[in-house]
């Protein structure tokens, strides 16, 4: 044990911690040859979990800093230029050694290593892909790598990185260029979706299976790309943030937006509020990117009612729509098109599912949604099954988002609601 | 009334062949009573279902052959009979009964089988190798317990990614040996074989700590993915009482410090 290395742990993990993502999947499946000293397997799912913290989070990468020096002075980050906390640097070497370490103890799925800016951004990035390129090529290591790149890093460099990284990513942190000049004066909204631009046509080279010449590219982030907001250090609202989500998924084809409720740092910069973002709000906008991903809800969908263009934090998205549009319902679970049972608040794509499935052998009847485990109260007063139709009164009545308020606070404390937003 | 003892762990084959053997002399489900190797009765198996199976031609679908092959590995000795019940009424009921969803012995048999998945995964994410010298060579062990009958179930996914270390898994019930060539299995090994202790793990425990931030507690939805049954095992775990107490006090802290900035 060297108590210099563990200092090092402590700063640069801790100071790491403000990144959402921990997504350790979607690269593919691979392994280790036999025979070599080669480590390490992607299962092709999801990625596994190895811990979780008392934040509720998902500990699945040795997500740490290379460094937390930084010549930038971005107000929002605890690493910025003015501020005065602690300091370290690991080593290559470090970096390696505690990676391959944890992966050996199953500690880990790999690595997610992000930086502060020392030198010059080519400097930094340079350092960066010479972990991952040690990891792959000194360590046979298979295992997953995720690298936040520098924005105004060569492209000679990011590409490198492609080489070795499952995933690379860039933050965004703010959705709007105003936001960037008030809270991180260096950065250049332009640069950042330029360098987007340049990775996204790389991945897409690499996913095609021969080029003209008839030779496979080489392998290039498999895992595609990803970025993060940070939710309400500014005054962006929910249109901006989810308006420039849906422009990153559509013209950058990210594969996830990461929002990350602003938290209170130590030694924080004083035009940041004191108060920390609430942790609900992040959870509608998660909810609310998932529906615009998964659920075929367009943004003004969502946003239709919204007040301020800030989504309702009392209703998820799908039944604030609902409640918006109560005369799509009751919806007939036994005829529906599965498109619309997926409109239902309160079931998900799993149980649309099932009741696909059901019904093509028997009709639907209330047991059946009972036994479901479907969230009774909520679902009542829009759906129709054999047995059961709602009164009429109960879409009608005023006081009907109230009443769903109360039933959404009660998930709200069970905790069943809480997702994963790794 | 039958009496049936599955002896081996977690027994598919003795099962399939017995519930085979029944469903051919056309014996109900009411008629027989299951139980494992800590089962009480006597072995009534006898000679009556040792019978030539050359002429059973019913054919069961591969989707229940899958489920029965995970419900096998749950620890709940009415797993027997409950999927010889679902198989008879596949065989007389209805062919489709998997797709009912929503019926009670098939939720029970979703449920088993949820159970035994989750528990396997559960093995790959939470079971900590400890690393020690073994003339000369590194060797990786680790001892978990695992809720359900699991451990044949993950060893291809420890064979794949640690194929080129040497390492043990060591469950109450069995043990799993790599060689990095092949893999044995030891019933009730000594648990004594696990290291007490190793020298990265103290690095784990400082990075599990700091990456933890205060200012977002949830408690709950940590419980929820990691229960306190899993616990014991995991090393990172004996920190959290202290992470919970302190973090109200590390996030007013934050801020008071934010306050204090010029």
């Amino acid at each position: 044990m060297s108590d210099k290395l563990t200092t090092k742990l402590e700063i640069l993990a801790d100071a790491a911690k403000y990144d959402a993502s921990c997504a350790s999947g979607t690269a593919g499946k691979r392994e280790a040859k036999a025979g070599g000293s080669g480590i390490g397997s992607l299962t092709g799912g999801t990625g596994i979990c190895h811990s979780f913290t008392p934040d509720g989070r998902c500990v699945s990468l040795l997500k740490i800093l290379m460094t937390n020096y930084c010549i930038y002075d971005c107000h929002y980050c605890i690493n910025r230029k003015s501020s005065n906390v602690r300091r370290a640097r690991f080593t290559v070497q470090e970096v390696v050694d505690l990676t391959i370490n944890f992966y050996k103890r199953n500690y880990i799925e790999g690595l997610f290593l992000s930086s502060g800016i020392i030198n010059t951004p080519d400097y930094t990035m340079e350092s960066m892909v010479r972990i991952a390129k040690s990891l792959r090529l000194d360590h046979g290591f298979k295992g997953y790598i995720h690298l936040k790149t520098i924005p105004n890093a060569s492209p000679e460099l990011q590409e490198e990185a492609g080489l070795y990284a499952d995933r690379l990513s860039i933050n965004v942190e703010m959705p709007t260029q105003q936001s960037l000049n008030k809270y991180a004066p260096e950065k250049e909204l332009g640069e950042i979706t330029g360098a987007m631009s340049n990775l996204k046509n790389k991945i897409a080279e690499a996913k095609q299976s021969k080029s003209f010449s008839g030779k496979r590219p080489p392998r290039f982030a498999p895992g595609g790309q990803s970025t993060q907001m940070i939710i309400g250090a500014d005054g962006s609202d929910d249109k901006i943030i989810l308006g420039s989500s849906v422009d990153l998924y559509q013209k950058q084809k990210l594969r996830r937006v990461y929002y990350s409720a602003f938290s209170p740092i130590p030694d924080a910069s004083l035009i940041l509020p004191l108060k920390p973002a609430p942790l609900i709000r992040e959870h509608r906008l998660y909810q609310a990117d998932w529906l615009l991903r998964f659920y075929n809800f367009k943004l003004d969908e969502i946003l239709q009612g919204t007040k301020d263009n800030m989504l309702s934090l009392d209703h998820d998205p799908k039944l604030a729509w609902a409640l918006n549009n109560r005369h799509i319902f009751p919806i007939d679970l036994n005829k529906a098109d599965k498109f619309l049972i997926l409109r239902v608040p309160g079931i998900g794509a799993i149980n649309a599912n099932k009741i696909v499935s059901i019904r093509k052998f028997a009709h639907i009847a209330w047991v059946d949604l009972v036994k479901m485990r479907l969230p009774i109260e909520k679902i009542k007063p829009f759906v129709i099954v054999t047995d059961y139709k709602p009164a009429l009164y109960l879409l009608e009545q005023e006081h009907l988002g109230l009443r769903m308020k109360r039933t959404e606070q009660l998930d709200l404390f069970s905790g069943a609601h809480l997702q994963n937003a790794s | 009334m039958k009496t049936i003892t599955i002896q081996s762990i977690p027994g598919f084959e003795e099962w399939r062949y017995a519930a085979r053997s029944c469903l051919h002399q056309g014996i109900s489900p009411d008629q027989i009573i299951w139980s494992d190797h800590n089962g009480t009765h006597n072995d009534l198996f006898g000679d009556d279902l040792n019978i030539p199976l050359k002429n059973y031609n019913i054919k069961i679908s591969k989707a229940f052959v899958e489920i029965a092959k995970v419900v096998i590995c749950h620890h709940d000795t009415q797993k027997y009979a409950l999927l010889y019940r679902v198989l008879w009424r596949i065989v007389h009921e209805n062919k489709h009964l998997l797709n009912l969803k929503t019926d009670d012995d098939v939720m029970k048999l979703r449920t088993m089988s949820k159970a035994v998945y989750r528990d396997g995964y559960k093995i790959t994410a939470f079971l900590r190798f400890r690393e020690m010298n073994h003339d000369g060579h590194a060797q990786f062990i680790a001892w978990h317990e695992p809720e359900h009958y699991t451990l044949e179930r993950v060893v291809p996914f420890f064979k794949k990614r640690f194929k080129n270390m040497n390492w043990s898994i060591l469950t109450p019930y069995r043990a799993a040996y790599w060689d990095q060539n092949n893999i044995y299995f030891e019933d009730n090994p000594d648990p004594e074989q696990f290291p007490k202790d190793d020298n990265f793990e103290q690095y784990w425990l400082t990075y599990y700590a700091n990456i933890f931030n205060p200012a977002r507690l949830k408690k709950e939805a940590m419980l929820n993915q990691m229960p306190k049954k899993y616990w014991k095992n995991m090393p990172e775990t004996k920190l959290i009482p202290d992470l919970l107490r302190t973090a109200e006090e590390k996030t007013r802290l934050m801020i008071n410090a934010s306050k204090n900035y010029k």
